[in-house]
């Protein structure tokens, strides 16, 4: 079984039931409820259908029930296997080709037309969601929430790594899944706000009404007055050669694979993209035990968090800037990626392909605004105001704060006279930073009491460490004024209680103190699985990753609060200052070799509609032969008319247009129309509530 | 300016193929529309059906030329349009309706359409699963059927194009200039198009086109929604029409497409006057039940996507295609009542024809034998007359 056993931060359920079930008539084991598309992923299938068009295996790709590459038979019934939790005795098939309409003919017994009425319409359920609920629920509106996930958070659920921010605005040095608790909990008890969670919005409608598919298995109508769109975002798609082979995912997708369902989808990974989310996805990838062979970034500078990357580095994963991923190939699942230099204009450079065995690419190259509901309710006339990814992409500290604002605009926009808070939008630009100047920081050498050293040399919007610390000693250098400004050690004393270097998001504090003429204590951070003892020799790195000395373990602490172990090692006085961390593990051999061909796959051969299987070079093709100007009428060969509706390719369509030599600026782009998801005739009728007997029709989704 | 022998306005279902048959006959041919491309005005709302079950012989006659295009294009053009002779099966639940559809097969058959009243057990082969209960049989026409209109529009413009027609888009009509009775030119898109004959096939926007042209013309639009399925194995053939009536609607229609999604749509009642494409709350709760109640089976296949168009309505429900008393050479083929798809085709001959064979306002069917089509669908016609299969 390809499970997380072993996490050093998460915990299996413990109550979950394994139950038998089939996939093609083979008889197989998951956890009762846990989506099927993962039972599947720890059983080792990883290609769940083969396409009707061309045969093309089909696997988990979104895992956020958003693109429909998952759809499978169950029990019959095609169904998205990412959105389906998995049953007892449950019979799931692939597809192959089109699906049979199951012969249940018995007569419609009820149809129910159901809704509700409130003041405020959320989106979303993540911090930004969550936080306008609570800004909205205590100035007394009526609020419904609704998001498409079991449990409220957003991303915040998948993210297992300390946050960045205040720990006064933002709960900086808390896991994202901890903060995601606390906003519920918050939210939850608002009189005058429900939440729903199971609930994706599938509609906006023109009379002031959104459509909500809740539970998976009955529709229901919110009529609202004003809309909040924290919809979050999708991770934009990036376009190769076998990008379409089950194995290419999102880094968002591998975190709900990994964090939430605890399975352990791959053995080897590739990452394209080193914003955060690519370099906290192959940390999140080593707590789990995968092996990351390295980060792949075209640009010629990391763009996420400098700490983020040097924690990765100093686990022993390269960065490799100025290259990226060329082809992935494999039978039916990803088995190798070819990687090449780049030059200037993020073009291959000839000579420099390289092939690494890997059974994944996660694809980490930004995010794009779900806004497409806050397009259609400007368009309808209707009050709204996005919040959090849904406006603009960034952490979810300054999600919150947005959250917060489009609380009082709406508020405001409504006719309420309640204040504005200027310093509230000040937080949130100041938490949207993206990172700043570096500076150099000058060596520090230890003396006889525990003193702090940071690696916290750019500058970005964090300061737990100086607020954490009982004795006032570290504060922030004034240049900015705003948590932007780095950290330093400003006291006269540290009692060495390693509460900064337990808090820091980034792992970037260690505490030294000389012992002897030659020998230090350094007291470093890890929040991997702890296989070893006091006595044992541990690699050590510097700042950037790089092996300064092997030493020994002679103290050990776990900081429950922070989830975090406090390791101390006996160390050369000359080193102590310049040992940032530990190495995860002894370098593993992920060396690549020459790549078997410098052959260039014309990437006119990719398919850039993924639900109809469309090539670019056809788009291109149909471009030219019809001069087109109109994305819109790239529908007649099927583009946009998958089950995805238009979400991947619509990315893609602009591409199509300028290979084809048309400025995509002048390109009339694809219309959004409900649906957002598919959903069945028999739960848009509410005949399932019925039928089933209402609460028992339980967790099988749609009748 | 430019010049071309025709202009017509609105790349369309009526536009689209008329450029066609008019550049095929050697004219010079111009095609003007507000849109970015073909077929993005009410074509795009269609929902494919392609019917010659009419009451009115006119329209069995110009729908039975469509027919015969729309299955052609294939083979005679390597065009693939996804046509599908599924047939038509209008359903009849009650004595009422059974009276009515036999009523009108002696017309239907006189006018060259080949339909007959079939039985209930019949109709569960050609749609296995449909409720039987009550169901007294009805009328099935096999040569009907349905295309996808998307994949029409782009092979009556890439044959347009093919035939030599000229397409100006992202230009709006602005205003004509006339001389006497005549139309000299028209502006559009910031520039003028001169021809000896203009011809109005604007479908929803048409009397807005009249307007600017100074007369008026009784084409208001009104509202409708439909939508699409995922797509599933085949499990019917026919385009299903059920024409009864209830608190919330008119008929509701829906047919399995080539490609195997369904596609779907209900007449709302009081009908919805106006131009607004957005989609609303109540339509997929009425017509989903509406459906289920015909076809139990329908439950478990997931609705895809909903969208909304217009009918361009005239008052009895009949196009109008002639030419007006005050501008003599602006041919109107307008008020296809949310035909335009079915009916387009099988026009463009009809009137390409015409126009070769001396079409004017004097003369309208030109030196061809479609006068009595003319004389029909005359813009100078009493409105009084009701078609019954609307």
């Amino acid at each position: 079984m390809n499970r997380i056993e072993r996490h050093p931060l998460l915990r299996p359920a413990n109550s979950a039931r394994r139950v038998a079930f089939f996939f093609d008539g083979e008889a197989l084991e998951g956890f009762e409820g846990e989506p099927v598309s993962s039972t599947l992923i720890a059983c080792g299938r990883h290609i769940f259908s083969r396409h009707a068009r061309d045969g093309a295996p089909q696997g988990i790709f979104c895992a956020n029930g958003q693109c429909s590459q998952c759809t499978m038979l169950i029990d019959g019934i095609p169904k998205k296997a990412c959105m389906t939790p998995l049953a007892a005795g449950m019979d799931v098939r692939s597809l192959k080709g089109l699906p049979v309409l199951p012969a249940s003919d018995e007569k419609l017994a009820q149809a129910e037309r159901r809704s509700i009425r409130t003041d405020i319409f959320i989106i979303g359920g993540g911090p930004a969601g969550l936080a306008a609920a609570i800004e909205l629920g205590n100035l007394g509106y009526q609020v419904v929430l609704a998001d498409d996930k079991t449990s409220l958070g957003g991303k915040l659920v998948l993210q297992t790594h300390k946050f960045f921010g205040s720990e006064s605005d933002c709960y900086a040095g808390v896991r994202g899944y901890e903060i995601a608790k606390k906003l519920e909990e918050k939210a939850r008890h608002l009189p005058s706000v429900s939440l729903l969670s199971n609930a994706p919005v599938v509609g906006l409608y023109k009379d002031r009404k959104a459509g909500i598919f809740l539970n998976f298995e009955s529709y229901v109508l919110v009529e609202f007055t004003a809309l909040i769109v924290a919809a979050g975002a999708r991770e934009k798609a990036l376009r190769f050669p076998g990008w379409d082979l089950p194995g290419v995912i999102g880094a968002g997708a591998f975190q709900t694979l990994v964090n939430r369902d605890l399975v352990k989808p791959y053995e080897k990974i590739m990452i394209v993209g080193s914003g955060n989310v690519g370099l906290i996805a192959a940390y999140h990838a080593l707590q789990a035990g995968i092996g990351v062979v390295g980060i792949f970034e075209a640009a010629g500078r990391i763009s996420g968090y400098r700490v983020h990357a040097d924690k990765i580095r100093r686990a022993g994963v390269p960065l490799f800037l100025n290259a990226t991923i060329v082809k992935a190939e494999g039978d039916g699942r990803v088995e190798r990626a070819n990687v090449a230099a780049v030059d200037e204009h993020f073009q291959p450079i000839p000579g420099t392909r390289r092939t690494y065995d890997v059974d994944a690419v996660l694809v980490a190259v930004g995010l794009a605004p779900c806004n497409e509901f806050l397009e259609q309710a400007r368009r309808y006339g209707i009050m709204a105001v996005a919040a959090g990814d849904a406006a603009e992409i960034a952490e979810a500290s300054s999600a919150m704060y947005g959250g917060k604002t489009a609380a009082i605009e709406l508020a405001r926009m409504l006719g309420r006279n309640v204040e504005f808070h200027p310093e509230w939008e000040a937080t949130r630009r100041v938490l949207a930073s993206r990172p700043g100047d570096s500076y150099e920081r000058a060596p520090s050498i230890p003396g006889a009491e525990w003193r702090p050293v940071f690696y916290c040399s750019e500058e970005i919007p964090c300061n737990p460490c100086a607020t954490v610390c009982p004795s006032h000693s570290i504060t922030l250098k004034n240049l900015r004024g705003t948590i932007m400004d780095l950290p330093y050690f400003s006291g006269e004393r540290c009692t060495g209680c390693g509460a900064c270097v337990a808090i820091c998001p980034g792992l970037a504090i260690t505490l030294v103190r000389r012992v002897s003429e030659e020998v230090a204590e350094v007291v470093l951070p890890w929040e991997f699985n702890l296989d070893v003892a006091v006595g044992a020799q541990m690699d050590l790195v510097d700042q950037g990753g790089a092996f300064v000395e092997r030493a020994a373990l002679v103290a050990m602490r776990s900081v429950r609060a922070r989830e975090t172990w406090l390791l101390t090692f006996r160390v050369s006085a000359s080193n102590a200052s310049r040992i940032a961390g530990i190495r995860a593990r002894s370098r593993p051999e992920f060396a690549p070799r020459p790549a078997l061909t410098e052959h260039e796959d014309s990437i006119l051969d990719m398919v850039i509609c993924r639900c109809e299987r469309v090539t670019l070079r056809e788009a291109v093709e149909f471009i030219r032969k019809h001069k087109l100007r109109d994305a819109n009428q790239l529908k007649s060969i099927r583009v946009g008319m998958g089950a995805c509706g238009g979400k991947t390719c619509s990315q893609l369509i602009a591409a199509a247009f300028a290979l084809a030599g048309i400025d995509p600026a002048c390109v009339e782009p694809l219309t959004q129309r409900p649906l957002f998801m598919e959903v069945p005739m028999g739960a848009l009728v509410n005949e399932g509530m019925h039928r089933l007997g209402g609460k028992e029709a339980g967790a099988r989704g749609a009748p | 300016m430019k010049n071309f022998d025709v202009v017509i306005l609105g790349a369309g279902s009526v536009g689209l193929p008329l450029a066609w048959q008019l550049a095929e006959r050697g004219f010079s041919v111009a095609v003007l529309d507000e849109e970015a491309s073909w077929g993005r005005g009410q074509n795009r709302a269609a929902i494919g059906g392609v019917r010659a079950t009419h009451s009115d012989p006119a329209k069995i006659r110009v729908c039975l030329d469509s027919i015969a295009i729309f299955s052609s294009l294939r083979q005679k053009y390597g065009l693939d349009v996804e046509w599908r002779a599924g047939g038509y099966l209008y359903v009849a639940y009650d004595a009422k309706t059974e009276a009515q559809f036999r009523s009108l097969l002696e017309v239907q058959k006189t006018a060259g359409l080949s339909i007959d009243w079939i039985e209930s057990g019949l109709i569960q082969n050609l749609a296995p699963g449909i409720s039987a209960e009550g169901l007294r049989g009805g009328t099935f026409s096999p040569g009907d059927g349905y295309a996808s209109p998307l994949m029409a529009a782009s092979a009556f413009h890439e044959l347009a194009c093919r035939a030599g027609a000229a397409f100006f888009f992202n230009a709006r009509v602005e205003g004509f200039k006339t001389r006497g009775e005549n139309i000299l030119s028209v502006r559009a898109g910031g520039e003028d198009f001169c021809a000896s004959l203009f011809i109005n096939a604007s479908g929803a926007k048409a009397s807005d086109i009249a307007k600017l042209a100074g007369f008026e013309l009784p084409v208001f639009p009104d509202c409708h929604e439909a939508g699409v399925t995922e797509p599933i194995e085949r499990f019917m053939e026919p385009m299903i029409v059920d024409v009864r009536a209830d608190a919330e609607s008119g008929n509701y229609y829906f047919y399995q497409a080539e490609t195997g999604q369904v596609v779907f749509c209900v007449t709302p009642r009081p009908q919805v006057w106006g131009r607004d494409k957005d989609s609303t709350s109540g339509f997929l709760p009425l017509v989903v039940r509406r459906m289920l109640e015909l076809y139990p089976r329908l439950r478990n296949l997931r609705v895809r996507r909903t969208w909304r168009g217009m009918y361009p309505m005239t008052p009895d429900g009949l196009p109008i295609l002639g030419y007006p008393e005050s501008e003599k050479n602006f041919l109107q083929i307008v008020g296809m009542c949310g035909q335009g798809f079915m009916l387009g085709p099988g026009l463009g001959t009809i009137v390409a024809s015409a126009i070769s064979n001396g079409s004017s306002y004097a003369q309208p069917a030109g030196r061809t034998a479609y006068g009595p089509i003319f004389e029909e669908l005359s813009i100078a016609r009493d409105f009084d007359h009701i078609e019954l299969l609307k």
